[in-house]
């Protein structure tokens, strides 16, 4: 299906890109064979690694893999869950790691124009300079923007301002045939044809490369303000978050966590959470343009929350304390990641949130196995980390391999299934890949799934763009 | 017990600090503003004195108007009182002058007092000297930089950290001591801890009300020049085979970074 690389095609993309952006020594090479997703079995080394630095290269390469019949798997900031930017059949890692420039920063349109390969770590900051504000932000900075583009990403504070998908107004793309295409533009209204712009948002490097964006900001709020939730379990947590929906009232992110993953995470970072109470925390984090504006809010917020027999509201409303609390919160992940087996990502409708993480409680005493729950409980979107080990004690005592190798599967399939009956999709933020590939029927439609392989066919007839990704042709 | 809280608002330490080269001083736009973090550890600790021994917490800042809010969270932390005292003069980095002005207060209108809380520096400034000026004004005792506070009737013991080991001294009350990070975790405050701090009035006394004649608060430090801490060069990346790359690193640190 796919040819070998061989030396001459090295040759040629040395020519492309230049002798020292072409990797092929093995030990460098292992780096860009795996992305974030915890388990090994799905690493796949690449033949050569490719690092452009402008458009101009990536059509070049492109053509040349087109010919040559080489498969090409797009890589960011390799942040990703599932196995995307692995080069599951081989060939070409094309790393936009160089194309890391911010081309323009426009005020008249409040929109930034910015390469593939800018992270968000330096992103923000400039974003931040212009006094602008780029809602979406995906728990890890080292990822790119061409990433977060390709996977559509999300985030804690979707909940009030949406997706990235909501922030594309323009992109330039390269097709797998070398061409160079301009979909959107400086923006805020098309209805000029099939919108291609958004079938690329999300696309994970299955029909294009994406160089460069145009991305909508806002004006920044002027404060925030975090709240931070004690309850003495976890179903009136998240029992309150419909309640502050239907009450409309908009926090900036609502998540719920659970008090196990905080002292852990207390104790990995030597950081203290601002509260030990109860057993389940909501931290709620608003935004406001001045100060009576968000006494109102957090007034609000709180009556419901203590209706809903929250135990206090504990606040965090300077930088440093907001900085510390969120960095507990983001940094969960990093505390119990040698113990993580994978991160699900399932999003349902958000009046089903409460049900789907009882039914992972049931899934969790039925299969013996540890199932912190975590994520953004007024978007619907649910992270149920599967662990290797189970909790006690206040220990994490890790299962035998044999033990959780079964588990693993039928834990999948059990919470795919509660996704589905209550009408949620397997991945709200984080993509396919390859990972969730064997579920993606759970949730689409034969004939749906049918339309996609068409769509990937004519975008990319020789299947060379990071094949095995999402479905099999 | 009867315990007085000195605290200063200074910037967040999440700012990104610019200077204004022309005037010598900080640029405060767009500054967030916080009550000093070695103060967080004084209020803490006189809140949990006072809840396992009962008495009233006092919460003093000198400074100018905007200082209320810092006050305000001392008071929504539990604070029993604050007091603004007025000063427009904004950052002088004269320790000595604010070291006057909170021992005519304590002399004048605040006499009555057990013990008298500090941080152990302000961040900012970071002078650490307000703390032991007041106790020699005053000619009370005084423990700096405490990680360890109890107080059992009308004395106290302290332990504070000195180099490589830690020194416990015990005193008199009523005295001065200064909190270093360690001596406990400050409380978040509370939602109504910080709605009913709103509706708290908060006192101001001027310096003329304590008596403070203008010429006792002379500069006794003159500011000549303020210049950000040089930035920080990237590292040195050795690039070559592994073993002529640990010769070059080797001789690096030899005779340039003189280390070896
Ligand atoms: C600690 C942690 C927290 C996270 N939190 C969140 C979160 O809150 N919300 C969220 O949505 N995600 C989250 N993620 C997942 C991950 O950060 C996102 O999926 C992110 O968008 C991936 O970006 P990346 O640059 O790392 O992409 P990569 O992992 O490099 O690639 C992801 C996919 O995009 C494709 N791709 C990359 N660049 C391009 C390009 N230029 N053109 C075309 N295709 C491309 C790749 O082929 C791959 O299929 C988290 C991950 C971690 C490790």
């Amino acid at each position: 299906m796919f040819n070998a690389l061989t030396d001459r095609v090295v040759r040629e993309l040395k020519k492309i890109v230049g002798e020292k952006n072409v990797i092929c020594d093995p030990e460098k090479k292992i780096d860009y064979s795996h992305d974030e997703f915890s388990l090994s079995d799905i690493a796949h080394e690449p033949d050569v690694v490719v690092k452009s630095n402008s458009t101009q290269e990536v059509s070049r390469i492109l053509s040349l893999a087109n010919e040559e019949k080489i498969p090409v798997t797009p890589r960011g900031g390799a942040t990703g869950l599932c196995g995307g930017c692995v080069p599951a059949s081989g060939g070409i890692v094309l790393s936009l790691e160089r194309m890391n420039r911010i081309v323009e920063v426009d005020r008249y349109n409040q929109m930034i124009v910015a390469e593939a390969g800018v992270m968000l770590m330096d992103f923000y900051p400039r974003v931040e300079e212009e006094g602008l504000f780029f809602p979406p932000h995906p728990g890890d900075e080292t990822a790119m923007i061409g990433g977060v583009i390709a996977t559509n990403a999300g985030g804690a504070r979707a909940v009030k301002y949406g997706v990235v998908r909501n922030y594309i107004r323009g992109l330039e793309v390269v097709l797998p045939s070398g061409a160079v295409i301009n979909l959107g533009g400086k923006l805020m209204k098309s209805s000029t044809g099939y919108n291609l712009l958004h079938l690329m948002i999300g696309s994970e490097g299955t029909l294009g490369i994406i160089t460069k964006a145009t991305i909508q900001l806002l004006p920044s709020p002027q404060m925030s303000r975090s709240l931070i939730i004690p309850y003495e379990n976890l179903k009136d947590a998240i029992d309150t978050v419909p309640e502050l929906l239907a009450k409309k009232i908009m926090p900036l992110a609502v998540e719920f966590i659970p008090k196990d993953v905080i002292q852990i995470t207390e104790k990995f970072l030597r950081k203290r959470w601002p509260s030990t109470l109860g057993s389940t925390y909501l931290l709620i984090i608003c935004d406001a343009s001045t100060e009576e504006q968000m006494d109102k809010l957090s007034e609000q917020v709180a009556a419901i929350c203590m209706e809903r027999n929250a135990l206090d509201v504990f606040v965090a409303d300077n930088p440093s304390k907001q900085q510390q609390v969120l960095e507990i919160r983001s940094k969960i992940y990093e505390a119990i990641k040698a113990h993580t087996l994978e991160i699900l990502d399932i999003a349902v409708p958000r009046a089903e949130i409460a049900q789907h993480v009882k039914r992972v409680q049931e899934v969790s005493q039925e299969y013996k196995i540890w199932l912190p729950t975590f994520g953004h409980a007024a978007d619907g979107n649910v992270h149920t980390h599967i662990m290797k080990a189970v909790y006690e004690d206040g220990h994490i005592v890790p299962l035998p391999e044999e033990d959780w190798k079964n588990k693993l599967e039928n834990v999948r399939r059990e919470l795919y299934r509660d996704c589905k009956e209550r009408g949620g999709v397997i991945s709200g933020e984080h993509g396919i890949g390859i990972v969730k590939k064997p579920y993606l029927s759970y949730v689409l439609d034969e004939e749906s799934i049918s339309l996609m392989r068409g769509i990937k066919r004519t975008f990319d007839p020789n299947n060379i763009l990071n094949p095995g990704k999402i479905f099999d042709l | 017990m009867n315990i007085f809280v000195f605290v200063k608002r200074v910037p967040d330490t999440e700012s990104k600090i610019k200077i204004n080269h022309e005037t010598n001083s900080i640029i405060e736009e767009g500054l967030n503003f916080v009550l000093s973090p070695y103060d967080e550890y004084a209020v803490e600790e006189a809140l949990q004195i006072r809840e396992a021994k009962g008495g009233q917490v006092t919460v003093f800042s000198v400074g100018p108007d905007e200082t209320r809010t810092i006050l305000k969270k001392c008071l929504a932390m539990g604070a029993d009182e604050a007091v603004l005292i007025k000063d427009d003069a904004g950052e002088t980095f004269d320790a000595l002058r604010t070291a006057k002005i909170i021992s005519h207060a304590l002399k004048t209108k605040y006499t009555e007092f057990d013990l008298l809380l500090f941080g152990k520096q302000s961040v900012g400034a970071d002078s650490a000297q307000v703390p032991s000026m007041v106790a020699a004004m005053l000619d009370l005792p005084q423990v700096n930089v405490v990680t360890k506070l109890e107080i059992e009737g009308n004395s106290g013991t302290a332990l504070r950290e000195i180099e490589g080991a830690r020194e416990k001294v015990t005193f008199m009350l009523p005295a001065v001591i200064s909190a270093q990070k360690g001596l406990n975790e400050p409380r978040y405050e509370t939602l109504k801890g910080i709605m009913a701090a709103k509706r708290k009035e908060i006192p101001v006394v001027t310096l003329e009300e304590l008596g403070i004649q203008p010429d006792e608060l002379a500069a006794g430090l003159e500011l000549t020049k303020m210049e950000s801490p040089p930035v920080k060069e990237s590292g040195k990346i050795i690039e070559d085979e592994p073993s002529e790359a640990a010769k070059k690193l080797a001789e690096f640190l030899r005779q340039d970074a003189k280390v070896i």
